[in-house]
C-alpha cells in the first residue's frame, strides 16, 4: 500500500501571553526602549519583554508518522497534547514552525461541521456554499445533491433558511455535506460529538464504509474511545506535544490512552 | 527499486512547509476555487437583500441620495461649480466611482478580522474572499453605471455639448484599476490589522480625507496652483479625470499622470497579493 500522508519532524511554536503590545504605537515604544538599552515600558511586572524572543513553548515537537492508503488513523491525547495543533497544520490553517507534511490526493478536513453556513441562505444554498468551501466543484455537488439531502433526513426543510432550523437539523445537514465529499483523505476532529446517538452511528458507519470500499484514508481525532474503536484501525497518542505511542493495533492504543488518563 | 522509490517520492500533491516564497502567488489553486468565489458573491447579495422591500434597489438609492445632498451643499450653497457639467451627472459619476474604490478597500481591509471564525476552521485560498468583495462592488457599480448612462443620454439629447471620444473604450480599464487599487491597499492593510488594530481606526477617517483630496465633489479647475502636487501623488485623481474626459471631452486630459497611477495600482495589487499570501498562513496565530 502506498503512503499518502507523511509527517516529517513537524513542530509548532507558540508564544505565551499577548503576542505584541496590541498597537503599533506601543510596539514602537518597546522597540525604541530596546534600541536605547532601556527597560521595555510595556512589560508586565515580573515578566520578560513581550518584544523579545522569549516566552515561547512548543505545542508540537518533532512529530513524524506515516499513513498508508485506506488506513483509519486515530490521533488521541489529553487536552493540550497538541492534537488540535497537528490537525490545524494538516488542514493548512496554520503553518508549521519546522518540519513538513506531504500529502497525496485531495484532502478534506472537518474541524467543524457547517463551516461557512450562512443563516439567511436556505439549506440547499448552504449545501453549495459549504461544499465549495470544502473544495468541491459546483457540478460535483449537483451530482450528489440528492444523496446529500437524503442523508440529512430533512428533505421537507431543504428550501427553508437555515436560521429557522433546529440545531439538530443544522448539524445533520452540515454532516451530510461533509460525509459525501469525494476526497482521498479525510481529516476529522471530534465533529461527531453532535446529533443524537443514532445519527452519530450513521456518520461513523459512513466514514467506515467509504474507507473500506473506496480506500479513503481517515485521520480521526477523538477523546471518545468507543468511536475510535469503531472506526479506526491504527492509532497515535500525543502527549505534551511529542509522540507518546504508535501502534497498528487499535485496542492497544485505546488501552494505553485510558491508562494515560487515569495516571494524571 | 530505487527508481520506483524516487518516483513515489516526488509524486506528492501537497507539501506543507514552514515557509513559502513571497512571490509564489498560487493563482492556479485560486482558479480551482472559482465556484466558491461565485457562491460568496451570491451569498453577499442574497444576505444583504433578504427581507428587504426594495431589495437590490438599495444600491441605487444611496448614491442618488448622496448626489442630491452634494448638489444642494456643494453645488448650490458652496457654489464649487462643475466645469459646466450638469450637476447630477458630475456628482453621481464621482460618487459611484469613489464608493466602488472605498468599498473594495474597506471590505478587503477587514478580510481577516471578519472571517477569523471561518479561516480558523477550514483552508481555502484566502484571496477568494477579497476577490468576491471586489466582484460584489463591480456588479454594484455596473448597475449604477447603467443609471449614469441614463442621465448622460438625457443630457446629451437635451442639447448639452459633450465630446465623447475613443477613450470611452478605456472606461472598463479605469474601473478595474479602481478595484485593483482598492483591493491591493485593502489586503495590505488586512495583513497588518491582524496584528495592529489601530490601522482600522485610521482607515475610516483616512478614506474621508482622501475623498476630499480627490476631485469628486469639485472640478480640478477650482484647485489652486500651489495644491496641484496633491493631485500629482493621488493615484485616484487621474482616474476620475480620465473617466470624465472620456464621456465629456474638454481640456483636462492627464494622460501622463494616469499612466503612472496605472503602473502604481498594478504594483500595489501585486505586492498586496504577495504580502497577503505570506500572511494568510500564520495570521490565525496572531489575530
Amino acid at each position: 500500500m502506498s503512503v499518502v500522508v507523511r509527517a516529517e519532524g513537524v513542530s509548532k511554536e507558540y508564544r505565551f501571553g499577548v503576542i505584541n503590545n496590541q498597537s503599533l504605537a506601543r510596539d514602537m515604544q518597546s522597540w525604541w526602549a530596546k534600541v536605547r538599552g532601556k527597560e521595555d515600558p510595556w512589560t508586565q511586572i515580573g515578566k520578560t519583554s513581550n518584544f523579545g524572543r522569549r516566552d515561547r513553548f512548543w505545542a508540537l515537537k518533532n512529530v513524524s508518522f506515516e499513513v498508508k492508503m485506506g488506513e483509519r488513523l486515530a490521533i488521541m491525547g489529553r487536552n493540550g497534547a497538541g492534537k488540535s495543533t497537528l490537525l490545524k497544520i494538516m488542514s493548512r490553517i496554520t503553518a508549521p514552525t519546522e518540519g513538513r507534511i506531504k500529502l497525496r490526493g485531495r484532502v478534506a478536513s472537518l474541524l467543524e461541521v457547517g463551516t461557512g453556513f450562512h443563516s439567511e441562505l436556505t439549506g440547499r444554498e448552504n449545501i453549495y456554499l459549504n461544499g465549495t468551501i470544502l473544495g468541491m466543484k459546483k457540478t460535483e455537488i449537483t451530482k450528489k445533491l440528492d444523496e446529500i439531502i437524503a442523508f440529512s433526513e430533512i428533505e421537507e426543510f431543504i428550501d427553508t433558511p437555515v436560521k429557522r432550523y433546529s440545531s439538530g437539523m443544522y448539524v445533520r445537514l452540515a454532516f451530510a455535506v461533509a460525509a459525501n465529499l469525494d476526497s482521498e483523505i479525510l481529516i476529522a476532529d471530534e465533529v461527531l460529538a453532535v446529533g443524537d446517538a443514532k445519527f452519530q452511528a450513521k456518520c461513523l458507519g459512513k466514514m467506515h464504509d467509504v474507507s473500506e470500499k473506496q480506500g479513503r484514508t481517515v485521520l480521526f481525532v477523538s477523546h471518545n474511545s468507543d468511536a475510535v474503536l469503531n472506526l479506526c484501525n491504527r492509532g497515535i497518542i500525543l502527549d505534551h506535544g511529542v509522540e507518546d505511542y504508535v501502534a497498528d493495533n487499535i485496542n492497544e492504543v485505546v488501552d494505553r490512552y485510558n491508562k494515560l488518563i487515569k495516571s494524571q | 527499486m530505487s527508481d520506483v522509490n524516487r518516483q513515489t517520492e516526488e509524486a506528492w500533491d501537497l507539501i506543507i512547509e514552514p515557509k513559502r516564497s513571497l512571490f509564489d502567488l498560487r493563482l492556479k489553486e485560486l482558479y480551482g476555487y472559482r465556484d466558491l468565489i461565485g457562491l460568496l458573491i451570491r451569498r453577499d447579495f442574497v444576505a444583504a437583500y433578504k427581507q428587504t422591500v426594495i431589495g437590490p434597489f438599495w444600491f441605487l438609492v444611496q448614491p442618488l441620495m448622496m448626489t442630491l445632498v452634494y448638489m444642494f451643499v456643494f453645488g448650490n450653497i458652496a457654489k464649487l461649480g462643475t466645469d459646466g457639467i450638469p450637476q447630477p451627472l458630475f456628482y453621481f459619476s464621482g460618487t459611484i466611482l469613489w464608493n466602488f474604490f472605498a468599498h473594495s478597500l474597506t471590505q478587503s481591509a477587514n478580510t481577516f478580522n471578519a472571517n477569523a471564525q471561518l479561516f480558523g476552521k477550514i483552508y481555502f485560498p484566502r484571496l477568494a474572499v477579497p476577490i468576491s468583495y471586489a466582484a460584489t462592488g463591480l456588479i454594484t457599480v455596473g448597475v449604477q453605471f447603467v443609471v449614469l448612462l441614463l442621465f448622460y443620454f438625457y443630457y446629451l439629447f437635451t442639447g448639452y455639448a459633450f465630446h465623447p471620444n475613443w477613450w470611452l473604450l478605456a472606461v472598463p480599464l479605469l474601473i478595474f484599476q479602481l478595484g485593483a487599487l482598492g483591493v491591493g491597499l485593502g489586503i495590505i492593510i488586512s495583513s497588518l490589522t491582524t496584528k495592529y488594530r489601530d490601522l482600522k481606526q485610521f482607515l475610516t477617517f483616512g478614506l474621508q480625507l482622501w475623498m476630499y483630496a480627490t476631485p469628486i465633489i469639485y472640478p480640478m479647475s477650482k484647485v489652486p496652483q500651489k495644491w496641484l502636487w496633491v493631485y500629482q501623488i493621488n493615484p485616484i485623481a487621474p482616474v476620475i479625470e480620465m473617466f470624465r474626459y472620456a464621456f465629456l471631452g474638454g481640456d483636462n486630459f492627464p494622460l501622463g499622470s494616469w499612466l503612472i497611477s496605472l503602473g502604481f495600482s498594478a504594483a500595489v495589487l501585486f505586492l498586496g497579493v504577495a504580502f497577503f499570501n505570506k500572511n494568510e498562513r500564520t495570521f490565525i496565530d496572531v489575530i
